[in-house]
């Protein structure tokens, strides 16, 4: 399906481009803590530890001012003292409120991140391109139909639609068992990972149009190409031809939204788990929601730190997408591809 | 066509939109598991007192009924009562439109004034300094989420230095305005107000400012390699009119476009960023309602929600066909 010019391009771009090289570092740093994250994260992400609480990250000491009251002969004496807290080596970016360690739920979390923006992307595309493929090909009611649809989906912002689903859906989600942890590794860490069903499935849902409206697009200016009218006037049925002609040619678009998507549905799950519309207690989104109540009183990485862990996954992200984009353009190999 | 009949068609296809969003809102308590009586019903609510109340809602009707009726009110503005409050739908959600609309309006003044000088600037000066740092921040912009950067600016200019509120809505726009003739102190007035709006508009206009920087970068690098730049500055133009007059023209076009269509995340942002800033807002009162399962609330938000992208988007459509008329005889 790719072609040798679209390789050339692809490496050219690469080579050329220190944008495009920081991009796939990054990715590959948070899909390899995400996979690996029980033998990655040196403590147990929900393993809490109250003694350690609120402890800063290396290089940061905290002073905070405690207030005791204490009985004194019968008379209530209230003592303030500036008490220091140090960061620990075995807490890298500190501990939250809980005591539990920041660097483990931050790597447990980018499981969460892009296991939903994967599989969310993935349905999206699933349901959305083959119904703009058929759109497109056939024209007529099915593509009007589509279009409307499409228009009438674009008019709610995504984030409204994915909780106002997600309230009426209620929000499932199903523990699956870790399979290092399963096959005896890293005991200590948790056994099983939730997986935010309900999440994904409303992500995909919210999502679809985009991927529809980029395959129609497509689909409409191949369908009058000279190979697929040769297809045709051999006898190949529609589907064959959808299948084999028209979505080949496709791909290459697909795959720039495909990666945007990705980005953006990661984003949005953040936002679903900071709002509490989520499943798992060990993503990105809900920590900095936990991290938040912590802002007034000056612990700033408990809602820093996964912060900043969204901004390195989806600038890594984006900035391979902008490589596609720049190595791929649809709007330069017009027809090109396979 | 003529632009009149342009706009015709496009505020009836805006009709039919806004029809579809009804329609799918409507729909979208049938899909909801336990139905909308068990919302308003006590717990322990026998038989009779739930057909009753279902009754009392129209639940009883055959599903065309109860959508025809729905369509009647909603024609007549009525958008149904509260289950919770008790309030009008309609009086609820209009007393929270403004709030939205103020902040919306404000990010994007804060995303426009922002983003075209960066974009220009940059696009200009490609491949200097100020162009890195351009691109950086707009990378940065549209990877970081609207809520945690709203957190890190209360944390850093509201908590440590002061400078802002933290939360809450204090004055409105309008009595800013109203201050300018009236007895209330203008500056105090003014400042109480950017005191609690900027950080909020900053936050929701991030993402925005970032989008669009890329946006007229690119575009005006595009515009600037064109023939009629060339043609523009063999016969002598100063460059400022050839940057300005002609070639940001060009690229502000397809960039209104996008502002339209991205519409719907920036009121989806404002949901989130009012979330974060305690601000009294649609979307403090879309979550409220969800976590309430009050779904008249819910619908008549969504519903005003989607109509406002709609009426939006015609506007943007009305404005592109002034300024570039080939797209009415699209």
């Amino acid at each position: 399906m790719v072609s040798d010019r679209v390789r050339r391009n692809l490496a050219s771009e690469f080579r050329s481009s220190v944008l495009a090289k920081l991009g796939v570092v990054l990715v590959l740093l948070v899909v390899f803590v995400a996979i690996f994250a029980p033998f990655v994260a040196p403590h147990n992400p929900t393993t809490q530890d109250l003694d350690n609480a609120e402890r800063p990250p290396l290089g940061i000491v905290q002073t905070e001012e405690r207030t005791t009251s204490e009985m004194v002969d019968g008379e209530v004496q209230t003592v303030t003292e500036t008490v220091t807290i140090r960061p620990d080596a075995a807490h890298p970016l500190g501990t939250d409120g809980l005591g539990r360690d920041m660097l483990s739920r931050v790597i447990y979390g980018a499981r969460t991140s892009l296991i939903v923006g994967v599989l969310g992307t993935v349905l999206a595309a699933t349901v959305g391109v083959p119904i703009g493929l058929i759109a497109g090909y056939y024209r007529g009611r099915i593509d009007d139909g589509l279009m409307r649809f499409a228009d009438v989906s674009l008019a709610f912002p995504s984030l409204v639609l994915a909780i106002a689903l997600i309230g009426l859906w209620g929000r499932a989600s199903v523990a699956v068992p870790d399979p290092f942890v399963a096959a005896g590794f890293a005991q200590e860490m948790p056994a099983t990972f939730v997986l935010p069903g309900t999440v994904i499935v409303v992500v995909g849902v919210v999502n679809w149009v985009w991927f529809a409206r980029i395959a129609r697009g497509e689909a409409l200016s191949l369908r009058d190409q000279e190979y697929v009218k040769a297809a045709r006037a051999l006898g190949a049925d529609d589907g064959r031809i959808i299948a084999g002609h028209v979505l080949p040619n496709a791909i290459t678009p697909i795959i720039v939204l495909g990666t945007v998507q990705v980005a953006a549905i990661i984003l949005l799950e953040s936002s679903l788990s900071f709002l509490g519309f989520s499943g798992t207690t060990l993503s990105w989104g809900f920590d900095i929601s936990q991290g938040r109540d912590y802002v007034s009183s000056g612990q700033w990485w408990i809602a820093g730190m996964p912060g900043l862990a969204i901004m390195v996954a989806v600038i890594g992200i984006n900035l391979i997408g902008d490589w596609l984009r720049d190595a791929l353009d649809p709007g330069i190999q017009g027809e090109g591809g396979a | 066509m003529s632009q009149g009949r342009f706009i015709a068609k496009r505020v009836l296809q805006g009709v039919g939109v806004v029809w579809g969003v009804v329609s799918i809102v409507f729909l979208l308590r049938f899909i909801t598991p336990g139905s909308a009586i068990n919302a308003v019903a006590p717990l322990d609510a026998d038989r009779e007192t739930r057909q009753a109340i279902a009754r009392e809602l129209g639940l009883n009707q055959p599903l065309h009924v109860q959508y025809g009726d729905y369509l009647v009110s909603l024609l007549q503005g009525d958008m149904g009562f509260s289950y919770v409050r008790g309030q009008e739908v309609t009086t609820l959600v209009f007393s929270k439109l403004p709030a939205t609309v103020e902040l919306a309006v404000a990010a994007t003044v804060v995303a426009i004034g922002l983003s075209i000088p960066l974009g220009v600037v940059s696009a200009t000066r490609r491949n200097q300094p100020v162009d890195w740092l351009a691109t950086l921040f707009s990378l940065a912009g549209i990877s970081t989420p609207n809520f945690w950067l709203g957190i890190m600016l209360i944390l850093v200019l509201a908590v440590q230095l002061g400078i802002f509120q933290t939360s809450g809505r204090a004055v409105a726009a309008v009595e800013v305005a109203a201050a300018v003739v009236g007895p209330a102190s203008f500056v105090k007035t003014l400042r109480l107000w950017l005191a609690h709006i900027t950080l909020p508009a900053v936050a929701l206009g991030t993402y925005f400012t970032a989008l669009v920087t890329r946006l007229t970068r690119s575009g005006m690098l595009d515009e600037l390699g064109k023939p009629y730049v060339r043609a523009a500055r063999a016969k002598g133009l100063p460059e400022a009119v050839v940057r300005y007059k002609h070639a940001l023209r060009n690229t502000l076009i397809p960039v209104i476009t996008v502002l339209g269509l991205q519409l719907g995340t920036l009121i989806g942002g404002a949901v989130i960023t009012e979330a974060v800033f305690s601000w009294p807002g649609l979307g403090t009162l879309v979550i409220r309602s969800i976590n309430l399962r009050d779904w008249p609330v819910l619908q008549g938000s969504l519903i005003v929600i989607g109509t406002s992208f709609v009426l939006v988007n015609i506007l943007v459509d009305v404005v592109y066909s002034s300024l570039d008329p080939r797209v009415v005889n699209d």
